[in-house]
Parts: C-alpha cells; structure tokens; sequence
C-alpha cells in the first residue's frame, strides 16, 4: 500500500495535522489563525480579482464558439437525460454547510451592516451578501475546474486527476511531473482538511438539535463525542462493502428532507414577507454581482476588513479548495454535454437553489426580529449552530422539523464522507477509479480524525482558519488548470480550422 | 518584518502572473513536434 509516495506523504502530512490538533488544540488555532491573517491580508485583492477571472472566463466559455465544445467525443451523447443531471447538479450545491448557515449567515452579516445602515436596508443587504458567497462565484469556481476534469477526461482521454492536465499540456518532463505531484498533494490535504471542518460543523449541529428535541442542557461535549463516535461507525461500513445506489438513496434522501424542509418553512411561515425578500435580495445581488467580485473592503476600518477576511475571503478559498472533490463529482455526470450547457447548468441550477434556500431561512430569521421582535440575535451571537432550531422551535410540529434536520445533518455527513474517502483514494492512487478499501478506509479514519480536532477546537472560527489554511494554495492551482484548459481550446480550434 | 512579508508575498503573486501569462503564450510541446516533423520533411 505504501509503495506509493503520494499516498504516504498524503496520508503522514494530513495525519501528522490531526496529531498536532489533538496533542495541543490550542496551538493548532491560533498558528492558522495568524498565518491565515498575514496571507489573507497580503492575498485579499488576488483572490478577489482570482474569483472574478474565473467568472468572467465562465461566461466567455459559455457564451463563445468555445461553448459548442463536447464534453466527450463529438459524437458522445449525454449519459442522463437533462432533468435527471439538473436534479443531479442541485444534489451537488446541497450539503451540511446550507443546513448550518441557512439562517445564520444572513444574520450575522445583518448584525455588523445594521449598526451602519438602516436595519430594515441591512436585511435585504445582509441577505444580498449572502448570495454572493454562495452565488455565481462559488459555482464558477466549480464550473471551471469540472470542466478541466471533465473537458481532459472525456475528450483528451486524461484521468481524473489535478496533475493530469499539467502534463497533457506541458509534456511529461522532471517539472511537471514534480509540479503535477504538488498538486495533487495539495488537493488531497485541502479536501481532508476541508472536509474534516464540515465535519465538525455537522456533528456541532446535530448536537444542537438533539439538544433542543430532547429539552438537554449542559451536556457539553460529551454528547458531542458521543454523536461523532456514531457518525464513524456510521460511514465505516459503506467503506469496507460496496453499498451499489445504497449512498446514492440516502444522499437524495437527505436532500429531499432539506427540500421538504423549505417548503414548510415558506408555506408555513410569513409566505409574502420571505417571497418579497427573495425578489428584493435577487435584484440587489444581480444587480451588483460584477461589481461586488472586485470589492475588496481597503478603505474600511479594521473590523470590517476582519470580517471580509473571516466570510468573504475564507468562503471563496474554501470553494477553491472544494473545487477538485465538487469538480469529479460534476464532471462525472456531465459527459456528452456540451460546455455552454455545462456551464450554464452548473452556475445557475445551484446559484437559484441557494438564493431560495438563504431567502427562506434568512427571511424567515429576519421576520423574528424586524416584525416579532424575538431574541434571535441574541443566538447568533451566543450560538451559531443553534440559530436554525431556534427558528424551527417557533413553527408547528418542531419536534419533528428539528428530527428531520438532525437526520438530514447527519445523512449530509455520512455521504461526504464517503464519497470524500472515494475521490481522496482515486486521487492518491494515480487516478484510480476503483480504489481499494484499505485505502478508503484509511482516509476515512483520516478525515475522523481531522474532524475531531476541529470538534476539539471547539470555535467556528478556529475551524474556519484551519480549513482557509489548507485552501490558499488552490487559488494558484485553479488559475494553472485553468490556463491549460484555455490553451488546449485554443489548440482545438487552431486545428479544427 | 510584517511589511517585508507582505511585500514578499506580494512578489510572489506577481512572479505568479507572469509565470501563467508566459505559460498561456508559450508554445505547446506537441507544436514544437509538429514544427520538428515539418523541419524534417522540408529538409
């Protein structure tokens, strides 16, 4: 098993990570923290200008002679009808991270806009800026690096690796071959890193809501091990047996609860106040969408470039970050397809989902303090991973909202993992589309273990600076695939003339 | 020493651009064959 150098170093760096988190936690934060600020403070304008390139590019691809590109050979066909891959696309844009922030987000960013504008002008900003990180960038990220993997894997015949299109393009040379074995390490260590903070982030949020079903309090974090011991159990058996469409049906299983989930809560909630919200926040963000790519908060006081490094910054390297795991999963399903339906399916079916999804959770959050008044805010600011079943607690039938939410978390959880453990295993055996289950099951007790860490962490905020840590790397990454596919259109349409 | 950090890292971002402009303009190994294999028939 370790005659492979990637699969060794991979697995000694992530692992010597986990020890060093479980050793001294304490240490672990704060280091990532400070390094985090100095590269943040240093990277901000290149992220920014990194993420609105590859907008732009997204765009230009879609909307240019490019965009009739197949995906496959020219006379390959897509393998899923439309519906089933635009259902397939929603699946992707879906996960733990929407459950958790649904209404968080928009509130925390109402609480520092409102104390400079009018609360009432601050909701629909706040929700706004919640779009844009969940919007059109985040998925132009995606859309970008799915198309390498999918464009040098159906078409050029590459496996599906970050390494890959490096050499296709560049040759096979000492270089690229060292360069193309850098980044495929660094995409492993980004998508275990990343993946244990989602963890974590679950786990926090499953807690919260037994919590609130069963009336416990104070039962720190021994309640919190207690619900990670069963999540590993959980996901260790769809690791070691071929569970066939089993992952495949509790991941639809879980989205559709989340879906139903938001029906209930327009249905049953302030129906008129959170749609005109949604339409008002949908305008806002369109009509800024460009522009806000480029802003990057110089002139601001020190707390509000704290807050662009801790939400704009750190969700922009995470999706980066994301992009190799998110990208074979989207590009798997996307042969045949041409690149403009490519990406105007991949930008825009998650893009709306999400702008639903923030509208109903955060408007319905912002209905409990512009219209009845009630302490929200109060638990925002003393517990994050609790502001969505406080919101259920004031709907009917809350035991059984805040049960489908906890199953829904922990489903989320179950299935990244697993197939988080798949893509790092195909990833560290040289593109290995089956890899073994001694390997799965190594990584999954790795990304366990970095969830535990960032459990032992305790802090949001800890786990968000070890996560942007391991991301900042895949801002340089991303650019260079980019610049591949770029040259190999070229190239394509050079000889088809 | 934060400063000269920050303009360190700085540096490396612009080395970056330039390394992915030079990159995006420099011929493909596959042309340099092509180019190779038309020398050779010319020749």
């Amino acid at each position: 098993m370790f005659t492979n150098r990637l699969l060794g170093v991979a697995l000694v760096i992530t692992g010597a990570i986990a020890a060093w988190g479980i050793i001294d936690t304490s240490s672990l934060a704060a280091t990532s923290a400070y390094l985090v600020k100095v590269e943040f403070t240093a990277y901000a304008w290149f992220i920014m200008l990194t993420v609105s390139f590859l907008l732009i590019t997204s765009i230009f691809l879609a909307v240019s002679r490019y965009g009739r590109i197949k995906l496959g050979q020219d006379d390959d066909e897509p393998e899923f009808s439309t519906v089933s891959w635009l259902s397939m696309l929603f699946a992707a844009g879906m996960g733990v991270g929407l459950l958790y922030w649904g209404t968080a987000e928009p509130l925390t960013h109402y609480l520092l806009i409102s104390e400079f504008e009018d609360p009432r002008a601050s909701a629909s900003k706040a929700l706004s800026m919640t779009n844009f990180h969940w919007g059109l960038h985040a998925w132009a990220i995606y859309a970008l690096t799915g198309l390498v993997i999918a464009y040098f894997g159906f078409r050029l015949g590459c496996p599906s690796l970050v390494s890959a299109p490096i050499i296709k393009v560049f040759g096979v040379n000492r270089i690229t071959r060292g360069v193309g074995w850098l980044c495929d390490l660094l995409a492993i260590v980004a998508i275990a890193i990343g993946l244990g903070g989602s963890v974590a982030m679950g786990v926090f949020q499953v807690k919260e809501g037994v919590d609130a079903l069963f009336g416990l309090q104070d039962t720190g974090m021994t309640l919190t091990f207690g619900i990670f011991v069963v999540l590993c159990i959980s996901y260790i058996l769809p690791l070691t047996v071929d569970l066939g469409r089993g992952m495949a049906i509790l991941s639809n299983a879980a989205m559709a609860i989340a879906g139903g989930l938001m029906i209930y809560i327009l249905l049953f909630g302030p129906t008129h106040f959170i749609m005109g919200g949604i339409v008002q926040a949908t305008g806002q963000y369109f009509d800024n969408v460009l522009s806000h790519g480029f802003r990057t908060f110089t002139f601001m006081d020190e707390r509000v470039r704290d807050w662009f490094q801790n939400w704009t910054l750190t969700y922009m390297v995470w999706w980066l970050a994301w992009a190799p795991f998110v990208g074979v999963f989207i590009a798997r399903i996307s042969k045949g397809r041409t690149i403009r339906e490519f990406i105007c399916g991949v930008m825009l079916v998650p893009t709306i989902f999400s702008i639903l999804w923030f509208g109903v959770f955060g408007g319905v959050g912002f209905h409990s303090i512009l219209e009845l008044n009630l302490p929200i805010l109060d638990v925002v600011h003393e517990n994050v991973s609790g502001v969505t079943f406080f919101v259920l607690s004031h709907f009917p039938l809350p035991s059984l909202t805040i049960a489908a939410v906890v199953v829904a978390a922990f489903l989320f959880i179950v299935t990244s993992v697993v197939s988080a453990a798949f893509v790092l295993g195909m990833f560290s055996t040289g593109g290995d589309l089956n890899p073994s289950s001694r390997i799965k099951l190594s990584w999954g007790v790795i990304l366990g273990a970095l969830g535990f860490v960032m459990i032992l962490s305790g802090s949001i905020d800890a786990i968000k600076s070890i996560i942007a840590l391991g991301a900042i790397p895949f801002v340089f990454i991303v650019l260079l695939l980019v610049v591949c596919l770029l040259k190999m259109l070229k190239k394509e349409r050079f000889d088809a003339e | 020493m934060n400063n000269l950090l920050d303009t360190f890292l700085n540096l490396t971002v612009f080395a970056f651009i330039g390394l992915l402009v030079w990159l995006y303009f420099k011929p493909l190994p596959l042309d340099e064959d092509d180019r190779q294999d038309v020398k050779k028939i010319t020749l």
